[in-house]
């Protein structure tokens, strides 16, 4: 019989930190709120390790997690009502993300201006190269809402894109 | 793992590679590690300490009811002597007056039998 895998929580963490801290920040658009989704993010997984059963199981739990709590911090931002976008306007262009290119830092705040759900299936698709069914999967939604959510932002965002962008983007 | 759409231009094509491109994980900041192994240690000796809580609030409790469940039956088992007792009083009270009525009985069959040998 195989031997049960031990998950290692420490391990864990250094292997997944960025990608869980990429995922929020791109579904918030706030580095700060970010940070803070990801440790909760972490500290949920701690109170789950004698449920994970495989090193794959960790990095869907963790993506799954990431993007549904990152989606109610933005939720509870704005029942305190804050203006997000203002505040997201401002991070962006903060001097802390000037290793960011120019680029990346417009595309970040382009999508950050999509609807919750297409900007999360984008994420997944972009950042973590997942396929629609590992989306679908992932944020437990039938895999054709997510394929009109992808094509959908896809859409939307190149047309953002086109207006803001042209300068930089040679598949506009 | 190209994600290809039926209808889609190539220029789309293009504009997906770019946005690949542009959403590459970022690092994470360095302090967020140590927060997290910071909030999860201050997490777990806040749990030890709420466990440690209510041990000492159930075996309070244990001791409480036991106090009380001793009370009760030191307070029944009171109870039960003094009637004992009381029931030893009346069966005593009893004896020594069926004594007297007795005595008093054979005194008067006594007096009856010499009334009549008059």
């Amino acid at each position: 019989m195989a031997q049960k895998w031990q998950p290692d929580f420490e391990k864990l963490v250094d292997e997944h930190q960025s990608m869980v801290f990429s995922l929020a920040w791109r579904m918030t658009g706030d580095r700060g709120l970010a940070e803070e989704v990801a440790q909760d993010v972490f500290l949920e997984l701690d109170r789950h390790m004698a449920r994970i059963e495989s090193p794959e199981h960790a990095l869907n739990w963790l993506r799954r997690v990431a993007v549904s709590r990152s989606a109610d911090a933005l939720r509870r931002r704005r029942v305190r009502g804050v203006d997000l976008w203002v505040e997201i306007e401002e991070k962006h262009g903060s001097p802390s993300e000037e290793r960011q290119s120019p680029l990346e830092t417009r595309l970040e705040q382009l999508l950050s201006t999509l609807p919750e759900a297409q900007r999360a299936a984008l994420v997944l698709r972009y950042q973590e190269d997942m396929t629609p069914e590992e989306i679908a999967v992932t944020v437990e939604a039938p895999l054709a809402t997510v394929k009109s959510n992808l094509h959908r932002g896809l859409k939307l965002l190149r047309a953002k894109a086109t207006t803001n962008l042209k300068e930089y983007i040679r598949g506009l | 793992m190209d994600f290809e759409w039926p209808d889609q231009p190539e220029e789309f094509n293009e504009f997906e590679r770019e946005l690949k491109q542009a959403m590459e994980r970022r690092p994470a900041p360095p302090g967020l590690k140590r927060g997290i192994m910071q909030k999860r240690s201050a997490r777990s000796t806040e749990r030890h300490h709420t466990t440690m809580i209510w041990w000492q609030r159930l075996a309070a409790s244990l001791l409480i009811a036991g106090v009380i469940a001793g009370g009760f039956g030191w307070r029944q088992m009171e109870e039960r002597r003094r009637g004992e007792e009381a029931k030893q009083q009346v069966l005593t009270a009893l004896r020594i007056t069926n004594q007297v009525l007795n005595n008093m009985n054979r005194k008067l069959v006594e007096h009856d039998r010499s009334d009549n040998g008059k």
